[in-house]
């Protein structure tokens, strides 16, 4: 296996790059431009600055994954073009690896920051603002953030260092279980947010606290409707014209 | 409110609306923050705290996967905050009447922001093709010129969605307020905590864990046995 040569201006580049992934985001190729952006300084580094035609072409491809994971798909992919610029064998070329990667990347992304840490940030955020504290948004930002900054620089580095092995330590760190355990967190905390919301309506409207406990079967009847499909401005727009009757004929 | 504070809340919503997908994602497009952000901009953080509350759970478990486009919660906490700390004002409304009113009256345009949105993305098609194009006859600079003007689409889209929002949202806020403020004043906290149980219950229903149901039984009467209790 030939030394790897990037340098760390390069990766800082790259790094920074990937924040605008998705800035020309189309339905034709998705983020393909995007990528081909994010690596173009490690590309530079490896070809110089006329990159051959057969690399461009193959980098402005299709491409579509999560945007957090993207620069791990970067870190390998940089490093097979450097093995086969260098005339490596590799078991797989980098346009196959990154045609392989993407989707099952995409999932882990969506199931693991979308589903997992985003809600669950957010349900700690809004326990505080419930508060009327304006530092919620902030611990949320901190809370969301120092994983998806580690994660975007520590995939990179991981991408390049381990080239192919990369799949297999993303593999050994169980993503997918870990955002079911923050999925099941973020379902407790759901509970929590209903149940201090009933007591305070209780309270407000000077009812017993037992009162709080008719709320349970009125959010779990929500929740089924909404896991029926039916849409959330429509659950809005259900309460808020019961309520608003309810006020208006007493 | 002076053009300053409008100036400032659109640098926000442009800002805002590019974290959504073409910049960053550092979620400071979540309407807990970019509720506050608005607000802050208009000398007022606590109404879009407020109002970035009542949104905050609404959508958030419609995942922006592929092209799946959400409903723009992001404009449509910045224009509620908009309207509640500026607009609204001269309706002769105030404090949480008229913040509940415009986020009532706010919610139902986040789908002119789906519809915004999906032009932005258009358009980048196009862009994606002269990209190509320049790269592949060796123009790499203009390909990242092109990579970089779908940032103005976004920006564009979002600072529409949010001039819709306020546009129509003043014209509905003072043509309903008259009739509905006192029932608004009436149902108040109620419908206040209702809109985030209505958003948490939404969260629930869209979050697919196993044991799911227990798990959220149980938090729940676990935490009121103990407020009840205490």
């Amino acid at each position: 296996m030939h030394t790897p040569h990037m340098n760390w201006l390069t990766f800082l580049r790259i790094y920074l790059r990937s924040f605008l992934l998705q800035s020309s985001w189309n339905f034709e190729k998705l983020q393909n431009l995007g990528f081909y952006y994010t690596i173009l300084p490690g590309l530079r580094n490896i070809y110089g600055e006329n990159v051959p035609e057969d690399v461009r072409e193959r980098h402005m491809g299709y491409f579509n994954t999560h945007p957090y994971f993207a620069t791990l798909v970067a870190g390998t992919t940089l490093r097979l073009e450097e093995g086969s610029c260098a005339g490596e064998e590799s078991p797989i070329d980098a346009e196959t690896y990154k045609n392989m990667v993407m989707a099952p990347f995409a999932a882990m992304g969506d199931a693991l920051f979308w589903g997992g840490v985003r809600p669950l940030a957010a349900l700690i955020g809004l326990l505080i603002a419930s508060q009327g504290s304006l530092w919620a948004p902030v611990l949320f930002l901190l809370i969301f953030n120092i994983l998806h900054m580690f994660f975007r620089g520590s995939g990179l580095m991981l991408g390049y260092v381990q080239e192919l092995r990369a799949i297999e330590t993303v593999q050994k760190c169980r993503l997918p279980d870990l955002a079911i355990r923050l999925k099941e967190s973020t379902t407790i905390l759901i509970g929590v947010l209903c149940a201090y919301l009933s007591f305070k309506g209780c309270e407000h409207q000077e009812l017993p606290a037992v009162w709080g406990f008719v709320i349970l079967p009125v959010v779990l009847l929500f929740a089924w409707l909404a896991h029926k499909g039916v849409s959330s401005l429509f659950l809005v727009l259900l309460t808020t014209s019961s309520l608003l009757l309810l006020a208006l004929m007493f | 409110m002076v053009a300053v504070d409008y100036l400032l809340a659109g640098m926000v919503s442009v800002l805002t609306g590019l974290d959504r997908v073409a910049f960053v994602q550092v979620m400071i497009s979540r309407p807990l923050v970019a509720g506050p952000l608005t607000g802050w901009a208009l000398g007022n953080p606590l109404v879009g705290l407020e109002i970035g509350m009542l949104l905050e759970l609404l959508w958030l478990g419609r995942l922006p996967v592929g092209a799946a486009i959400p409903p723009d919660d992001t404009q449509v906490a910045v224009g509620a905050t908009i309207l509640s700390a500026g607009t609204g004002h001269f309706a002769g409304l105030d404090g949480m009447p008229l913040l509940l009113l415009s986020v009532l009256i706010a919610i139902p345009l986040g789908k002119f922001g789906q519809v915004f949105d999906k032009l932005a993305r258009h358009v980048n098609d196009r862009l994606a093709i002269s990209g190509y194009n320049a790269l592949m006859s060796g123009n790499t600079a203009k390909m990242e010129r092109c990579h970089l003007l779908g940032l103005v689409s976004f920006g564009l889209a979002s600072l529409t969605t949010v001039m819709v929002v306020v546009l129509i949202g003043t014209f509905v806020l003072f043509s309903v307020a008259p009739f509905l403020i006192g029932a608004v004043q009436e149902a108040g906290l109620s419908l206040q905590y209702s809109l985030i149980l209505v958003g948490a219950a939404v969260l629930l229903g869209t979050t697919n864990v196993n044991r799911g149901i227990s798990l959220f039984c149980t938090a729940f009467i676990g935490t009121l046995l103990v407020l009840w209790l205490r």
